[in-house]
């Protein structure tokens, strides 16, 4: 276990690297995040409640959303297609410790990093020029804590099964951008899907994207009641399960035939 | 005269070949074809899918109809399109700093912003062009427009103009890679910015907000003050079919300011390894 808080750490220390980055991506977040407000306190001009939602709770779902996007950050996929391309993949495989063992620690290493130069920033910036984003009810704070945590999970085992692709195909740029469209619209992070005609509602419901960001975000905000979101969580729990068997099933095969570009 | 016209000529000529290189360079990797061939037109079809939800669930938007939004997107995204075909290495300019793959460029005898942009054409914006004429036509059609000679003369120079003030944005951002020696991806940031100001009516936004999109970062000029000029709709800083002109104006500008902000960053580059 050791190890792989040694490359925690490393990866952390990485990120601190480039001061200007961190400047960057804190003014470009905090631009996106008061857009967003804007946008939906327009649409809220005139109207009290819309699907059961109005325009405060609204408000709140837009910044903690923000804030989400930050720890749902995922390098893996490009980790994986830069070190298939490069060739260093038969190196790594060779180390005495799992492969995506690694990515997944280096990307809890990003992560953590990020909580401190990113989300701690912009949940601030957000309550100071938008409001306080409270919860609904605080009492359901573990249970939001546990939603974000399989989120995580999932969110990070997507990315893992997408960048797997590259063993096979190389480069992977544009897939990598088709999933991460997918996930933007389909996920309920930009415009929540309660908003979408009941039918494709229906059908975004039995795709795990919704359970990444949506879920959370509904708790967090109070709609709808506790057993809906505890039914939600199992749902959101069977996709875990489901991701995490492809996983170790894709894993296997993958890494027993490794291709490596001119070698 | 003649010499300005013999290197027209050979810029001309290597744009050509240029553009044979890449093509056939994606053709290297058949996955990312029918990846491009997804996700863009993906991305445009949702995109447009969820105006129509958001008109379906709260009405107009800020006294827009659902068709008249269709053209203002429709406008976006075929500048967007234009400028990722053209512009959108200025996404990656950090990473040429950092690499030194300015090097390379600094030693051949063309300019260098052209080749920085023409060698790495990106054909795959067409993929985003297409999803865009489309809903612009629809958006023509939901609007009831008469077309006429002088309609698609507004709306040639508009785009060009559009496409101008994009790649003017895109080079300002990645230049700021030549003081601050950072390889941030600004890409994903700034699409998702220009999505919400460009897609969608920007007087829904505070007027301070408005003030900033029209005079500090002219991403108005881009969609909104030409669309609502070319369809008639009222807005309290311009109005009239002139505006497309204005447009292509404010392009020009922008690309001027970019291209000198460019070449004062360059003289500070240091290449890789110092």
């Amino acid at each position: 276990m050791s190890k792989y808080f040694y490359v925690v750490r490393t990866q952390i220390i990485k990120s601190l690297t480039y001061e200007f980055n961190v400047y960057g991506n804190i003014i470009m977040q905090t631009i996106i995040m008061i857009t967003s407000a804007c946008f939906w306190k327009a649409l809220y001009k005139d109207q009290g409640t819309v699907s059961g939602v109005d325009a405060e709770s609204m408000l709140t779902y837009i910044i903690i959303s923000s804030v989400l996007s930050v720890l749902l950050i995922t390098n893996v996929e490009r980790r994986i297609e830069a070190s298939v391309e490069k060739g260093t993949v038969a190196t790594d495989l060779m180390k005495p410790i799992s492969l995506f063992g690694v990515y997944f620690a280096e990307d809890i290493g990003n992560m953590t990093a990020l909580v401190f130069q990113n989300m701690l920033p912009i949940l601030l910036i957000g309550t100071v020029l938008i409001k306080a984003p409270a919860m609904a009810d605080v009492r359901d704070l573990p249970l939001f804590i546990l939603s974000v945590a399989v989120s995580f999970l999932i969110n990070w085992l997507i990315a893992a099964l997408f960048g797997m692709i590259a063993f096979t195909a190389v480069n992977i740029s544009a897939l990598i951008q088709v999933k991460k469209h997918l996930l933007r619209l389909l996920s309920g992070s930009i415009i929540p899907v309660w908003f979408f005609p009941d039918r494709v509602a229906a059908v975004l419901k039995a795709l795990p994207f919704v359970y990444i960001y949506q879920l959370p975000l509904s708790i967090y905000i109070g709609k709808g009641g506790r057993a809906e979101q505890i039914g939600q969580m199992k749902i959101q729990f069977i996709w875990l399960v489901i991701l995490l068997v492809l996983f170790c099933f894709a894993q296997n095969r993958v890494t027993k035939k490794v291709m490596v570009q001119g070698g | 005269m003649i010499r300005t016209f013999r290197e027209l000529c050979h810029y001309l000529d290597v744009t050509i070949h240029v553009i044979k290189m890449a093509i056939m360079t994606i053709i290297e990797y058949p996955s990312n074809i029918a990846g491009w061939m997804i996700s863009n037109p993906l991305q445009f079809i949702m995109g447009f899918a969820i105006i129509k939800f958001v008109v379906e669930s709260f009405g107009q938007i800020n006294g827009w109809t659902y068709g008249q939004l269709a053209f203002l997107y429709g406008l976006s995204v075929i500048s967007h399109a234009l400028s990722m075909i053209f512009f959108v290495q200025g996404w990656f300019m950090g990473y040429y700093v950092i690499e030194g793959e300015f090097d390379r460029y600094l030693t051949r005898p063309l300019s260098v912003l052209y080749q920085f942009f023409f060698t790495n054409i990106n054909i795959f914006g067409v993929t985003d062009l297409i999803p865009g004429i489309l809903v612009f036509i629809y958006g023509c059609v939901k609007c009831e427009i008469r077309v006429t000679p002088f309609f698609i003369l507004q709306v040639v120079v508009m785009l060009i103009g559009a496409t101008l003030i994009r790649g003017g944005i895109y080079i300002l951002l990645g230049s700021t890679s030549f003081h601050t020696r950072s390889a941030v991806d600004f890409g994903q940031y700034t699409q998702e910015i220009m999505d919400k100001t460009t897609m969608y009516p920007i007087s829904m936004y505070p007027e301070s907000m408005q003030f900033i999109l029209t005079y500090l970062i002219p991403v108005g000029w881009i969609s909104f003050y030409p669309a609502s000029g070319l369809l008639g709709i009222e807005n309290n800083v311009i109005n009239g079919g002139f505006v497309p002109f204005i447009t292509l104006l404010v392009g020009i500008v922008v690309m001027m300011v970019a291209g000198l902000y460019f070449g004062a960053g360059l003289k500070k580059y240091e290449s890789a390894g110092n």
